[in-house]
């Protein structure tokens, strides 16, 4: 007998890398419209993504593959710190060539399997993509005294490393020096060598921070 | 600020996993979309051949369309490292139902510096060398290289002619067969030096007239063959053979001190030998690692049996990890060789190559040519050290990465057993501050390692 498991939940595998590629390429935070609220015992969080999706990205998102947009959210401390809460959230967006529609799947802690939505165009993609409600942030414990802001990391195409690894060879050519011990060296500039260089893909990503709140805030909301 | 994604990634993790009662979970229920590929197409290149990318695919024409598939063949194609750019797109093919899936390509550079060599020393002057690696020769991913390095006639001699050495190699490192995947390489060289025979390493008879100390004059015309195969991804096996044509001429001191000359036979001979390496390199990145490690385990057998005139056998392992020691940004490197055997001097061991500087005479050695007054070759080697890695920027343009490394090394050769310490540097520790480069034409190294190792 073969139990049935839940589909392992992408946004998890994604997240994962998001963090292991943590050290990309990205500019300063930028601002974010967000409301962080408890419910139900629980925190979630609302936010604006007006300048995520511009309208260049519809070459990307309209590939015909799919596309996946990771979103980790966070209430930190204004000066930084631990977080005192986060929650991550993948969107999935598939262009269908002949239907041409978008199909997006969201998976979160609370839908892990997935909500599914089918837009009739770009613009409408874009203003579902830009407005994410209700991101579940965990449990709404004790918020830490003092100024916090909700920061959300996005990434676009984020490569897990586990396919890192499984189209990794090794092909890189010999040191051109010939044996080693007979290398050569200098002041000015040494051994050349290059190849598995990480792919680009994957290094780059966008960081949105709110205006701070207080705690109290969001338990009053 | 960034944020402290370990810590959120803790959290996310422990999160609910099961939707909570009443929360809406609607399983997608519309079957995925099943196209099928009616032609993979490759645009966007221009050097490279479109074989050698479409054998690298992982999608082909008649299949069903699989995201995944497409996803690791571009991957495939970026760490190929001929592209800087991969995108992929699917787009409508002749009728409903079919789909054309498109690879658009951007070439990156592949020619790249592997050799820059410029020094000075007392008995030479000024030399130099530069050297030139193409990664993806014909567009097929051949590697082929040469490299030069010219020091001209000694000082004070000349009318000596030019101490020079050059060298080419041709690798293949994946062609295609039907059950194994091969590698084969061959390199040439030839190369005209000279070792100053003084029966100390500074050649103090000679002071101020290094041109009239005794020397060995030799050159090498030769080459090396090989063939292997990979047992992994990320392993190499290989097996060739080396044919060197030798000559040397002793060429006596002006003065009293004639010193023993390093080993080589006198006037022509010949070297063949077998060779083999094994190499692993699980590192995920070859400028800056964070994980996996790169180690080499070579053997040469020289022997009469195989026609020459040399009986040898020579043995060196060399690793190198990440800079992941102790969960620290330290990596570990170290080297350890025999020789046995009558092996020529240029087979043994030149305690300067190893060393990040000497204190003394010897220098490292530029393509194997030695410029230095120091002339001892040893038959074992073992060197151990620890570089401290300080990451400095990551950006787009000529500059793409720079670290800041801080290195030890200890470096220990002998003659033979109970020869004790070949004392070719006065502390068998050197050190490195050396600023390294990542750029679009190869790494570089600014080290002051190496300005220490001309001005010590």
């Amino acid at each position: 007998m073969t139990a049935d498991r839940p589909p392992a939940p992408s946004w998890r595998s994604a997240l994962a890398l998001t963090l292991a590629l943590g050290a990309g390429v990205a500019g300063a935070a930028e601002p974010l419209q967000a409301s962080v609220s408890e419910r139900a015992g629980r925190l979630v969080a609302t936010f604006d993504l007006p300048t995520a999706f511009p309208a260049e990205i519809e070459r990307q998102l309209g590939n015909g593959l799919t596309n996946v947009v990771a979103l980790v959210a966070s209430v930190v401390p204004e000066r930084g710190g631990s977080p005192a809460a986060a929650g991550a959230r993948t969107l999935e967006i598939l262009f269908d060539v002949w239907e041409e529609t978008y199909a997006v799947t969201v998976r979160d802690a609370r839908t892990p399997r997935g909500r599914r939505a089918v837009l009739p165009d770009f613009a409408a993609l874009r203003t579902f993509l830009s407005t994410q409600r209700d991101l579940d942030l965990g449990p709404a414990g004790e918020l830490p005294p003092g100024p916090l802001v909700l920061e959300v990391r996005l990434d676009l195409n984020p490569v897990s490393r586990e396919d890192l690894e499984r189209t990794r060879e090794f092909i890189a050519n010999p040191a051109s020096s010939g044996r080693p011990g007979g290398g050569s060296r200098s002041v000015l500039a040494a051994m050349a060598s290059i190849l598995l260089r990480e792919p680009e893909e994957g290094e780059e990503f966008r960081l949105y921070r709110s205006s701070p709140f207080a705690a109290a805030d969001a338990r009053g909301r | 600020m960034p944020l402290p994604w370990k810590a959120v990634l803790a959290l996310v993790l422990a999160g609910p996993w099961t939707p909570a009662a009443g929360e809406d979970d609607p399983t997608p229920r519309e079957a995925p979309r099943r196209y099928v590929i009616e032609r993979v197409e490759v645009v966007g290149l221009e050097t490279t051949r479109e074989e050698e990318v479409r054998r690298r695919l992982l999608v082909s024409a008649g299949e069903v369309l699989n995201d995944e598939q497409v996803l690791l063949s571009r991957l495939r194609l970026l760490q190929l490292g001929w592209f800087s750019g991969v995108t992929t797109r699917v787009e409508r093919g002749s009728e409903r139902g079919r789909v054309v899936v498109v690879f658009d390509l951007t070439e990156r550079n592949t020619l790249l510096v592997s050799d820059l060599v410029l020094g000075w020393t007392p008995p030479q002057g000024l030399y130099g060398g530069f050297g030139l690696a193409q990664q993806n020769f014909l567009g097929r991913g051949l590697g082929l290289s040469g490299a030069f390095v010219y020091g001209g006639s000694r000082l004070d001699r000349p009318q000596d002619p030019s101490l020079f050495g050059v060298r080419g190699s041709f690798f293949a490192p994946d062609l295609p067969a039907r059950r194994q995947r091969l590698v084969a390489g061959a390199t040439a060289l030839f190369l005209r030096g000279e070792e100053l025979t003084c029966s100390d390493p500074d050649c103090d008879a000679y002071a101020g007239a290094l041109g009239g100390a005794p020397r060995l004059r030799y050159e090498r015309l030769g080459g090396e063959a090989v063939l292997g195969f990979r047992p992994g991804a990320f392993e190499r096996l290989t097996g060739g053979f080396r044919l060197e044509a030798l000559s040397a001429e002793i060429v006596p001191g002006s003065g009293t001190d004639q010193g023993p000359a390093p080993a080589i036979l006198p006037g022509e001979s010949l070297l063949t030998a077998l060779t083999g390496s094994y190499e692993i390199d699980t590192r995920d990145d070859s400028f800056f690692p964070r994980a996996g490690v790169r180690a080499t385990a070579q053997i040469t057998f020289a022997s009469p049996f195989l026609g020459g005139d040399y009986d040898y056998s020579r043995y060196l392992v060399q690793f190198e990890s990440a800079f992941a020691i102790f969960k620290k940004r330290l990596r570990l490197q170290a080297a350890v060789g025999a020789v046995q055997g009558d092996a020529p001097f240029f087979d043994r061991f030149y305690a300067a190559d190893f060393a990040y500087f000497s204190i003394g005479p010897a220098l490292w050695r530029s393509m194997e040519l030695n410029f230095s007054t120091d002339s001892r070759y040893d038959t074992a080697v073992a060197m151990a050290g620890l570089e401290y890695a300080v990451p400095l920027w990551t950006r787009r343009g000529f500059l793409r990465r720079g670290y800041l490394a801080l290195g030890l090394r200890g470096v220990y050769t002998t003659t033979g057993p109970g020869a004790g310490r070949t004392d070719a540097s006065a502390w068998p520790v050197s050190g490195e501050v050396a600023l390294r480069l990542d750029t679009p034409v190869g790494f570089f190294n600014l080290s002051t390692g190496a300005l220490v190792d001309f001005l010590l």
